[in-house]
Formats: C-alpha cells, sequence, structure tokens
C-alpha cells in the first residue's frame, strides 16, 4: 500500500460527526429546507442544540437581540448560517487539540477556522458580492483535512519544511511531494465521507489550486475560500510551521476585485468581527 | 509571571520576573522596547500599518496600527522611566504569502511604517527577524532583556 492509500484509509477510519450534524449536513444538499425540518434535526441533539444558540447569541451573528430558540435562530440568521454554526459545534472538539507536524497548540486550528469563515463574511460584504450563505461553511472547513494529515506531516516534517522554506515550494505542494496527497485532498474526502454537500467538498479540495478547478460549483466560491484562508494567514490567525508558505493566486484577486487597500480593510473587519465572536472560541481567544 | 499580548495589544513591565510572549506575528510586526537600566520593558502586537484606515477604530484600539501604537508604546516605557538612549528595539514579524505579483503587501508595509517612526524618533533597531513565509512566536524576558523567537519548533535568542 502506498502512503497516500493508508492516508486515505486513516482518513475514512476518522469518528462520524454526531448524527445531528450529520443529517443537517444531508438536509444542507436540499437548498429549500424547512424550518421545522431543519430545527427538529438540530433539536434531536439538546447539546449541540444548546451550543448552537450560544454561538448564534454572539454579537457578530444577532446583533444584542437574543435569540430564544432554534427556529428563531434560523428564521433570523437563516438556514445555511445556522446549519454552519451546527457543523461548527460538531467539528469543533475536531479542531480544538493540539495537531502535530503543523505545531498547532490546542484551539489554533479552531480560530484559524473561523477566522476564514468571518474573512469570508466580510470579503463578501467589503467587495458587495452575490455569493452564496454556504461559503461560510467551506471557509470554515477548509483546513480540516489537517487533523488527518498532521500525523503524517510529523513523520516527513524534515522533508516538508526543506521543500517548503527552502526551495520555495508551497506547503501543500510539498506535501504532496513527499506524502503523495494534501491537506486539501484529505479535507475533502473526509467532509466526504460526512455527507457534506459537493460545493462545500469542491471548495476545500480546491482552496490551495483555484486556478485548476474544473467542474460546476461556482468558481466564486473556491475563490473567497482561497481569499479568506490567504488574509487569515496574513493576519497570522491559528498559523503553524506550514506558516504563510502558500501561494496566493492572482488569478483570483483579479476576479474577485481584490487589491492590498481592500485587503486591510477586509483584515481589520476580520479582527473586528472575531472580537464579536468570542462566544466560538471561550477563554482562548488571541492568546 | 507570563503575560500574553493578544493582536492588537500591547504589555509593558518593570518586574524583572516577568515574560511578555505573543504569538503568531504572521505580517503583524511585533515589537520589544528594552531599558536595562530603568529595567523596563515592554511588547507590542500590531496588525496593520496605518490608522488613518480606521480613525475611529485606532482611537479605541491604538495598539492596532503600528503608527498609533509605536508612538503610544513609546510613551507608556518613557513614563516608566525608561531613556530613549538606552532603549534596545527589537523587531519581528511581517512575513508574506508565497506572492510573487505582491498582491498583499501588508507585512512588507508593517515594516516600513515602523522604520519610519522609529527613524522620526531617533531609535535604531537592534535586532531583527523579519520577512519570509514563516510565523513567529516571541518572547521577552524581563529579567534580562533577552528576546527569543520561536518558528516551527525551532527557538532562538535574537540579538
Amino acid at each position: 500500500m502506498s502512503l497516500r492509500e493508508v492516508i486515505i484509509s486513516t482518513t475514512r477510519r476518522v469518528p462520524a460527526i454526531p448524527t445531528a450534524a450529520a443529517r443537517v449536513s444531508t438536509l444542507l444538499q436540499n437548498r429549500d429546507v424547512k424550518i421545522s425540518t431543519l430545527s427538529r434535526a438540530i433539536e434531536h441533539d439538546p447539546a449541540l442544540a444548546a451550543n448552537v444558540l450560544r454561538m448564534a447569541n454572539s454579537v457578530y451573528f444577532s446583533g444584542p437581540r437574543t435569540v430564544g430558540s432554534i427556529k428563531e435562530a434560523i428564521m433570523r440568521l437563516g438556514t445555511s448560517r445556522v446549519s454552519g454554526l451546527t457543523l461548527a459545534s460538531a467539528i469543533a472538539p475536531l479542531a480544538g487539540v493540539a495537531i502535530k507536524g503543523y505545531d498547532l497548540k490546542p484551539g489554533d486550528l479552531w480560530q484559524h477556522s473561523v477566522s476564514a469563515a468571518v474573512c469570508v463574511d466580510q470579503l463578501i460584504e467589503t467587495l458587495a458580492l452575490e455569493a452564496p450563505d454556504y461559503t461560510f461553511t467551506a471557509a470554515l472547513l477548509h483546513d480540516i483535512g489537517k487533523i488527518v494529515l498532521g500525523t503524517f506531516v510529523d513523520v516527513d516534517a524534515a522533508l516538508i519544511m526543506e521543500l517548503a522554506f527552502k526551495e520555495g515550494v508551497s506547503f501543500e505542494e510539498a506535501e504532496m511531494r513527499v506524502l503523495g496527497i494534501s491537506h486539501p485532498e484529505v479535507g475533502a474526502i473526509l467532509l466526504e465521507s460526512w455527507n457534506l454537500p459537493k460545493f462545500v467538498v469542491d471548495a476545500v479540495r480546491w482552496h490551495q489550486q483555484p486556478d485548476e478547478y474544473e467542474g460546476d460549483t461556482e468558481q466564486m466560491i473556491i475563490d473567497l475560500v482561497h481569499a479568506a484562508d490567504a488574509l487569515s494567514m496574513v493576519g497570522g490567525i491559528g498559523t503553524g510551521s506550514d506558516g504563510l508558505n502558500y501561494r496566493v493566486s492572482k488569478l483570483v484577486a483579479e476576479r474577485l476585485g481584490l487589491n492590498n487597500a481592500i485587503a486591510e480593510t477586509v483584515v481589520l473587519k476580520m479582527i473586528s468581527g472575531l472580537e464579536e465572536v468570542k462566544e466560538l472560541f471561550g477563554e482562548d481567544w488571541g492568546r | 509571571m507570563n503575560h500574553v499580548i493578544g493582536i492588537s495589544e500591547m504589555k509593558v513591565s518593570n518586574k524583572p520576573g516577568d515574560a511578555l510572549v505573543t504569538y503568531s506575528l504572521g505580517s503583524c510586526v511585533g515589537v520589544t522596547l528594552y531599558d536595562p537600566i530603568a529595567g523596563v520593558g515592554a511588547l507590542l502586537h500590531s496588525m496593520l500599518p496605518l490608522s488613518k484606515i480606521d480613525r475611529r477604530k485606532a482611537e479605541a484600539r491604538p495598539f492596532m496600527f503600528v503608527d498609533t501604537g509605536v508612538t503610544q508604546m513609546l510613551q507608556t516605557v518613557f513614563d516608566l522611566g525608561a531613556q530613549r538612549s538606552r532603549l534596545i528595539v527589537k523587531v519581528a514579524g511581517c512575513a508574506s504569502l508565497l506572492d510573487d505579483k505582491k498582491l498583499f503587501k501588508i507585512g512588507e508595509r508593517n515594516y516600513t511604517v515602523l522604520r519610519k517612526i522609529l527613524w522620526k524618533n531617533n531609535i535604531l533597531i537592534t535586532a531583527e527577524d523579519v520577512g519570509g513565509t514563516i510565523s513567529r512566536t516571541m518572547h521577552l524576558y524581563m529579567a534580562d532583556g533577552r528576546t527569543t523567537i520561536k518558528s516551527g519548533g525551532n527557538e532562538k535568542v535574537l540579538a
């Protein structure tokens, strides 16, 4: 078995997400899902529902008004946003641990995930784009492959680091060359096994190679996740030993209408947004 | 005691037992000031170069921006007895993505603005570890003013 095959089979053995979250992922496939159906699916798991409500009540999502129930949260924030928060709540324990290989402390990957999701919101708003709401979910999950690949990166760290930092190869390309697979691809395989919609899987799979994507998912979603990931790294939020060693696509910047001045505005709004979303982090934000 | 400086924060100390630390400097800039005679030190973690991008934000969070952040940081250490001529200044961060076309220049601009402000204040940088594509953690130990940089599991003294 090649190393690539070993990694893929390891990915398939990652524990499934809670049933309620999996049910929500399936419902997310249908964009016209009924509010009552979605709220029942979330309320099926009271702990999950409580967590979703806690997040929905952060200033960032609902302002000063309190949201009392899942149904109200869906009406106020929309189905996509609440589905995103449900998935966030389900993956938080997985993304909250220390990750070897990338030298991530507990909470780092989680902060990076949330900052990319908040950044996507700010990019959409600042650039006045008409992007689907689930882009938030795709940004939130973009680096989830690191939870599996970290162990393998750790074993071959010297070789990967050499390629990345001495030869100027982007980190995911170095993973590809040494391990036969990169963390975006591992992430896509993981999300597929959790039954996430194809457009989320595609955005995660191609977020580091946005210009190579050929498929049905809207290019804008992939571009937004690419740019949001880039600006979260610029902000240094939850970055590890891979640092900022990723290529930024000029074509994405052109397609989105993004330049350095706009990037500074978006980074500013991202940092401010993260301060309003502290409920997602507990006490550890910025630490 | 260990004091953590978050993004857009600055902390000052005059206790020899203290260590100041800031994690994950990406394109952000980390600055340490230390006066060995006064025993005063400070660490700043700024995100963006210029406060003119959002004046209101700059009033509420001056340390978010290099221009307002460094100015206020200098004032704070002077108030505690530090002297300009004795200041040891160390700088880290200002990294960038692999970005041949220079699409995002935040790291570079942070560094340029920092140099300009220190120049205007007649202060020179003693040592620095800036640029590249790495993310850095910066420590300042108040006992002796030692500044260390950690990146990807490697740690070195910045001197």
